[in-house]
């Protein structure tokens, strides 16, 4: 959507993709500072046990995304509207990033967005831990736009499509794993 | 064979699984080596794109 030709011809593309990435960036540690402030909630609760919470949610996760668990995700059933990039271009797509990349303003279709919420919130890291966690959560959103309009594919849409099962269950296998892995570390 | 060409090239570099490979073991490796803001950096980035397909 945000890159197809036509009435955006005037503007170079690889310009739109340098402000939406700034948008996502601010948008997930916006989101990041607010889940690093309400994770102090949990603090009470010993280290150990929050770790392996956090396990256990990403195992639920995961089991979500392989359709073994049937879980209704909260997810804001909003669409951005195109008006948004209709205006104003260059703050359109600003604003179009800012509100994907807060991860709360429009569809979260997968688990593992939720697990590293839910992981953040529970396991109190450090601010730096969380905030890069979601300046990352914002540049992996930018990577998956960037590729699409590097790869310069008239089928990208069909290919992503196609791996979209894999890709959602690759990531949601890799959170239990490596936040297991964490957990047998204690947390300070 | 087919030859390699610009566009196949272009094609495979972009693939959308080799960013998941790759960043699914920086966090598995960080996990292990205990490098916690790295794991959950790249926690964050494999979050981010699992949304892939939404723009």
């Amino acid at each position: 959507m945000l890159f197809s030709p036509g009435w955006r011809g005037s503007v170079r593309q690889d310009e739109l993709l340098a402000v939406f990435t700034l948008g996502l960036l601010f948008g997930g540690t916006l989101s990041a500072t607010v889940l690093w402030l309400l994770s102090g909630l949990a603090e009470p609760l010993p280290s150990g046990a929050r770790a392996w919470l956090v396990v256990a949610v990403a195992v639920l996760g995961a089991l979500r995304e392989f359709g073994l668990v049937r879980l209704p995700l909260p997810q804001n059933a909003r669409q951005i509207p195109q008006e948004v990039l209709q205006t104003r271009l260059r703050r359109g797509t600003l604003q179009f990033g800012f509100e994907l990349g807060t991860g709360v303003r429009t569809y979260v279709s997968a688990s593992t967005p939720y697990v590293l919420a839910l992981g953040l919130l529970l396991s109190h890291q450090g601010p730096l831990p969380s905030l890069l966690a979601g300046l990352a959560f914002g540049a992996g959103r930018a990577l998956s736009a960037a590729l699409t309009l590097w790869s310069r594919d008239p089928d990208r849409d069909a290919a992503i499509a196609a791996r979209l099962p894999w890709i959602t269950r690759l990531t949601a296998l890799t959170l239990p794993t490596a936040l297991a892995l964490l957990a047998l570390h204690p947390l300070p | 064979m087919q030859p390699l060409t610009a566009g196949r090239a272009r094609r495979g570099l972009t693939e959308p699984l080799l960013p998941v490979a790759a960043l699914a073991l920086l966090a598995v490796a960080a996990a292990a080596l205990d490098a916690t803001v790295l794991c959950w950096t790249s926690v964050g980035a494999l979050a981010g794109f699992a949304l892939s397909g939404s723009v």
